[in-house]
């Protein structure tokens, strides 16, 4: 057991996050962390003002940052970490300005609103034939039948591949969670998770290129033909779309889930009208115990704030769980509320790399908290241990097993 | 003559992504607050207007024919 006030990864701090955060965004709203050399940044508008000003914080934290990875990976690993660096350096989030602009938008018509709400069907399919899978077992770990299938379902589907292939690219998925996790043994299912993703892609993107069709890897395959993505790039990012749906939207379900069915009289509600209620429920749900806890910049510049230097270069870490509990901006911030609206929540982020998938995990949310409630109005806990992953960065339940009907 | 637009930005929801301000500059500008306002309603063509409204992640952006008051983004 750690105490060390700066070890982010203590127990402690990864169980309850918001005792933690909360406590720094009351005391010293921009704190510097010596242990993992970063600026911690809770307060609401100090997070909003951050992520706006991408001219001061830049996005290439894995690029531009010298440091050993935090916390220590094995030592005999460190050929791995500059491997998984050289992966990590083009992902459309680790870029600034101008190469981002352009990236962005290559990819950005394929997730506009107006786009991602057109998979609502699909989606509502996919969550009813995962619930009639387990339905006559009146029990299920929510994680494993539900919040992980479904996002790679409709990740399969996007990518343009076989669903006979949804195995496959489950098993990569899995991999790809070790990424700002605390196990020093990280990098090696890190990398070989990105290794089989990359392997697996290459020969899709060729093909794409040469018949295009309706799906995101034609769009970065077009990218690529007009010169804005290299080919490692369109890889690289063929990942990112398989990690950054999954790990999140797993999240989302989990963490809804375990909220509704930790409030009794919230859960009442959503039952009674889920149709009605499950928009600014699932708001509700993403601000209370959002998918992403933080994220990282890197200073582009010397920036001074609460009386204090940042130097460029210093890495900064901004918790989006603290802010979407700043007093200052929600009244009884720590209430969950299925009502509150409205509900400026920063769970995806705010500012030019403001999340582009968050359309398509609302569609998610909702479609499974709507069905939750309308198929099994009486479910319930069936544990009394609940375990999170050691991440900085997600808040990613280990299993969430719960029941209806005689599932007892 | 090309028909006058509304253009009005919802500030609740604007977080300052920058795509109209990218995709219809004559239009669209940041605030102190890197949230967008209009300063030139006719400052891009109509359909410019309509994809910097469809662009917008949180679908802030409201656009009218000022004349009639039709709604022409978002569409029904």
């Amino acid at each position: 057991m750690s105490h060390d006030p700066d070890d982010l990864f203590a127990p402690e701090v990864i169980a309850d996050p918001y005792g933690y955060f909360g406590h720094l965004r009351e005391t010293d709203p921009l704190h510097w962390n010596a242990r993992s050399e970063l600026w911690i940044v809770t307060r609401y508008e100090d997070l909003v003002w951050l992520v706006r000003h991408h001219e001061l914080f830049s996005s290439a934290v894995i690029k531009s940052d010298q440091r050993p990875p935090y916390p220590p990976i094995d030592a005999e690993d460190r050929g791995l970490f500059d491997e998984v660096r050289h992966f990590r350096s083009d992902q459309l989030v680790e870029q600034d300005r101008p190469a981002h602009t352009t990236m962005r938008e290559a990819v950005h018509e394929y997730f506009t609103p107006t786009a991602m709400e057109s998979w609502r069907p699909f989606v509502r399919a996919a969550v009813a034939e995962l619930l009639d899978e387990v339905a006559p077992k009146g029990r299920m770990d929510v994680l494993q039948a539900l919040a992980a299938p479904l996002p790679v379902r409709i990740i399969t589907h996007m990518m343009g591949v076989p669903s006979e292939d949804r195995d496959h690219l489950r098993a990569l998925a899995d991999k790809l969670l070790y990424i700002n996790r605390g196990e020093s043994y990280r990098m090696k299912p890190l990398m070989e998770g990105i290794r089989a993703m990359m392997e697996y892609v290459e020969p899709k993107v060729g093909q794409r290129a040469e018949k295009p069709e309706n799906d995101f890897i034609s769009v970065l395959a077009a990218a690529e033909k007009n010169g804005v993505f290299t080919r490692h790039q369109v890889l690289v990012n063929t990942a990112l779309l398989l990690f950054a749906g999954h790990e999140t939207t797993m999240n989302l379900i989990c963490n809804g889930t375990l909220a509704l069915l930790c409030h009794p009289d919230q859960w009442a509600r959503l039952t009674a009208d889920p149709a009605g209620t499950v928009r600014v429920a699932t708001e509700e749900i993403l601000r209370y115990d959002p998918p992403v806890k933080s994220t990282q910049r890197i200073a582009a510049a010397d920036v001074e704030r609460h009386g204090k230097q940042i130097r460029k270069g210093d890495r900064i870490r901004w918790i989006m769980a603290a802010a979407n509990r700043d007093p200052r901006i929600f009244e009884n911030p720590d209430r969950f509320d299925l009502s509150r609206s409205p509900n400026p929540h920063v769970s995806f982020g705010s500012g030019i790399h403001y999340c582009l998938g968050a359309t398509l995990a609302r569609v998610e949310g909702q479609e499974v908290f709507r069905a939750l409630a309308e198929r099994f109005p009486d479910l319930w806990l069936d544990t009394d241990v609940l375990e999170y992953q050691p991440s900085i960065q997600f808040r990613s339940l280990k299993s969430l097993p719960v029941a209806w009907g005689h599932g007892a | 003559m090309s028909r006058l637009l509304k253009i009005t930005v919802d500030h609740r929801y604007c977080v300052g992504s920058a795509q109209c301000v990218n995709l219809a500059p004559g239009v669209f500008r940041h605030n102190e607050n890197v949230q967008s306002e209009v300063f030139d309603p006719a400052g891009a063509p109509e359909a410019a207007v309509l994809k910097a409204a469809r662009f917008c992640p949180t679908s802030a952006i409201r656009v009218e024919d000022a004349n009639t008051g039709e709604v022409l983004f978002p569409q029904a």
